[in-house]
C-alpha cells in the first residue's frame, strides 16, 4: 500500500504540473514522490536544507507573494518551528499547508525525539489552524483538492503506515461521502448492554475496530467514529453520535490538552449526557525499544486496557 | 531631488515626531527607533532613488524600532498626519510594532529573526521587486537569521537588501560584552553575502551603498548610535526601554532637533 506521504505528494505533483504557483518546500527529506518532483518540476520544489524555521518563514513569504506553498517535513519537527507557524503564518495571515510525516509512534523505535505524541496540543493552540489526520489514501488524495480549493493554514498529519483494514473501511466510507467531518465507520446495535461511541482517528482506528469486536461480544452497541478534522465541527459530531451511554476517546497522544480536550470541547457545545472515557499514552516520551504496536500495547493502548475502561 | 541638507531636515522632522508620540504615550523603544531614522530617510528620500515605496517592500526585523517609519509614511501620504498623535491609543492605527494593517507596512512585527526568512520567500517569488529588511544587530543572535542567509545566498536573491542597524547595543548592554558579534562583516561574507559597512548617519554613505550595483545578495552594516539625536541618551544601555516623558525634558529634547 502506498504511503500517505507519497499519495499526497504524487497527487499534488499532477496538480503542480498545471499550476506553477504550487511550490513544495522540503528540508532535506527523501521520498519516491519527491524524486518525481525533483526530476520533472525542479523549479517548484525548493530545498531549504534542514531548517524548519526558515522553511516556514519562506513559505509564509511565498504565500504573501501569491504562491501556494506546501512544506514537507517529519511530523516531530513541527514543534521546532511552532513560533514561525504561529507568528509568520497565523498572526500574519499567510496561509500555507504543512505536511508532517510519521505521526504518533509511527517512527518507533526511533525514540521520543522522532515520535510526536503531543503535537495536537501545541498545534491546536494556534488560532485558525486546521489539523487533519487522514485515515485512508482516498482521503489523502482528496486533501490535495481541498487545500487547492480553499486556502487556509493547515497541518496535515500523515501516517507512515496504516492498517490495510483501516485504509479499506475508511476509504470506502470516504468515497461515498467526500467530507472531512466526523464519520461513522462501523455501527452495531446493542443486544442488551449499553451503547458506546469510540472516537479516534488514523492508525488507532485499527485498535478501535478490535475493541468494538470485544464490546459487541459483550452485547454492547458500538459506533466507531473517525475524526479527521480538528477542531471538531460539533454539530456534525452530534448528528452521528446519537445518544451513547459512553464516549470512549482513543488517542495516540499524551492526554493533557490533546485530542481528548478537542472532544470534550465539542461535546460541551452539544446536548450530551453520557460518560466520557479517555485512553491515551501513559507518557509523552517513550524511550523503550519496540515497534509501534509493541509500544501502544505497553503504554496504555492495548486492546485489553482499552476494553477494561468500559467493561 | 533631495540634497543632503534636505535629508537632514527630514531626519530632524522624523526624530521630532517620534519623540513627540513616544513621550506622549510612554510606550515602546525610543532609543532603538532613533538609531534607525537616517537609514530610513536615506532609503525613502535619498537619491539616486533605490527604493520605490509605491512598489517595493520594506520589512522590519527589529520592529521595536519600526515606529521611525510612521512620520515618513505620513509625509508620503500613506497615513494621515493626525495618526501620529494617536500612536498606541485605542482610536489610532499606529502600533508599537508596525504590522500589515498599517498602510505602507508589511508582515507583522515583534518576533525577532523571522522577517528575513519571510522576505526571502517573497524575494524568491517576486524577482522584479526590491525587498529591504531592517535587522537589529542583536537580532543576529537568532539562529533563524543564519538559516535564512543560507537560503538567500544559495538562491542568489539579489533583489533582497539587508540593512543591519549596528548600534552596538542589545536590551541590557553592549553586544560585544553580551555575546560578541564581530566581525559581522566577515560572518556575512562567509555566507556568500556582500557586506558593506557604512556610517549609518551619513546620507552620502547610505545612498551610495543603496544604489551600488549588486551581483550578489547584499547586507549593509550601518554603524549607528542608539538614541541618536538625544545627546544625553546616546549610546547608553539604560535607555533601551526607558526615556523621559516630563514636559521640560521633552521640550529640551525637541529643541535639540530644531
Amino acid at each position: 500500500m502506498k504511503a500517505q506521504r507519497d499519495q499526497f505528494l504524487e497527487s499534488l505533483f499532477h496538480e503542480a504540473e498545471r499550476d506553477e504557483s504550487i511550490t513544495l518546500i522540503t528540508v532535506d527529506m527523501g521520498a519516491p514522490a519527491l524524486d518525481l518532483w525533483r526530476k520533472h518540476l525542479p523549479k517548484q520544489v525548493i530545498s531549504a536544507g534542514i531548517s524548519e524555521q526558515n522553511a516556514i518563514n519562506v513559505a509564509a513569504g511565498m504565500s504573501a507573494s501569491g504562491r501556494n506553498p506546501y512544506v514537507y517535513f517529519m511530523a516531530c519537527w513541527a514543534a521546532r518551528c511552532l513560533e514561525q507557524i504561529r507568528y509568520s503564518c497565523a498572526m500574519a495571515g499567510n496561509e500555507i499547508t504543512i505536511l508532517g510525516n510519521g505521526v504518533g509512534l509511527g517512527y518507533a523505535p526511533a525514540g521520543p525525539a522522532h515520535e510526536p505524541t503531543d503535537d495536537l496540543m501545541y498545534l491546536l493552540s494556534i488560532e485558525g489552524i486546521q489539523v487533519i489526520s487522514p485515515s485512508s489514501n482516498e482521503m489523502t488524495r482528496y486533501l490535495v483538492s481541498e487545500t487547492l480549493s480553499s486556502r487556509k493554514l493547515r497541518y496535515i498529519r500523515l501516517e507512515r503506515s496504516i492498517p490495510e483494514e483501516v485504509d479499506s473501511i475508511a476509504g470506502n466510507s470516504f468515497a461515498k461521502e467526500r467530507s472531512l467531518f466526523p464519520r461513522t465507520l462501523k455501527f452495531t446495535k446493542s443486544s442488551g448492554n449499553m451503547n458506546v461511541a469510540i472516537i479516534t482517528s488514523g492508525y488507532l482506528l485499527g485498535r478501535a475496530f478490535k475493541v468494538a469486536q470485544v464490546l459487541e461480544k459483550n452485547s454492547f452497541g458500538v459506533v466507531v467514529v473517525d475524526i479527521p478534522l480538528l477542531p471538531i465541527p460539533p454539530k456534525t459530531l452530534a448528528k452521528i453520535l446519537g445518544a451513547p451511554d459512553i464516549v470512549l476517546v482513543l488517542e495516540e497522544q499524551y492526554s493533557p490538552g490533546g485530542f481528548y480536550y478537542q472532544v470534550l470541547h465539542a461535546l460541551n457545545l452539544i446536548p450530551f449526557k453520557g460518560k466520557i472515557v479517555e485512553v491515551g499514552l501513559d507518557s509523552a516520551y517513550i524511550f523503550d525499544n519496540g515497534v509501534r504496536d509493541d509500544l501502544l500495547d505497553r503504554f496504555g493502548l492495548s486492546i485489553e486496557n482499552i476494553v477494561s475502561k468500559v467493561l | 531631488m533631495s540634497t543632503v541638507d534636505s535629508l537632514e531636515e527630514i531626519s530632524k522632522y522624523v526624530r521630532r515626531e517620534v519623540i513627540k508620540f513616544k513621550t506622549a504615550s510612554g510606550h515602546g523603544h525610543l532609543a532603538s527607533t532613533l538609531s534607525v531614522v537616517d537609514i530610513l530617510v536615506a532609503l525613502y528620500f535619498g537619491t539616486p532613488r533605490y527604493f520605490n515605496p509605491q512598489n517595493d517592500i520594506l520589512v522590519f526585523g527589529k520592529a521595536h524600532g519600526g515606529p521611525a517609519i510612521y512620520p515618513i509614511l505620513s509625509r508620503l501620504g500613506f497615513i494621515d498626519e493626525s495618526e501620529l498623535s494617536k500612536y498606541c491609543l485605542p482610536n489610532g492605527i499606529l502600533r508599537l510594532h508596525p504590522d500589515q494593517s498599517i498602510p505602507g507596512c508589511d508582515f507583522v512585527g515583534g518576533s525577532l529573526g523571522n522577517a528575513l526568512g519571510y522576505a526571502a520567500g517573497r524575494a524568491f517569488s517576486e524577482r522584479d521587486r526590491q525587498f529591504v529588511v531592517i535587522l537589529g544587530d542583536a537580532e543576529l543572535y537568532e539562529g533563524s537569521i543564519w538559516e535564512a542567509l543560507l537560503f538567500i545566498s544559495h538562491n542568489k536573491l539579489n533583489n533582497l537588501l539587508m540593512i543591519v542597524d549596528r548600534n552596538g547595543l542589545g536590551t541590557i548592554g553592549f553586544t560585544e560584552e553580551l555575546l560578541a558579534l564581530e566581525p559581522i562583516n566577515q560572518k556575512f561574507s562567509t555566507f556568500g553575502i556582500s557586506a558593506i559597512t557604512v556610517d549609518g548617519h551619513n546620507f552620502r554613505d547610505l545612498t551610495s551603498a543603496y544604489s551600488s550595483s549588486r551581483s550578489q545578495p547584499t547586507c549593509i552594516i550601518a554603524n549607528t548610535i542608539k538614541a541618536r539625536g538625544v545627546s544625553f541618551m546616546e549610546g547608553k544601555p539604560e535607555y533601551h526601554t526607558k526615556y523621559p516623558t516630563d514636559s521640560n525634558t521633552v521640550e529640551m529634547m525637541l529643541k535639540g532637533l530644531e
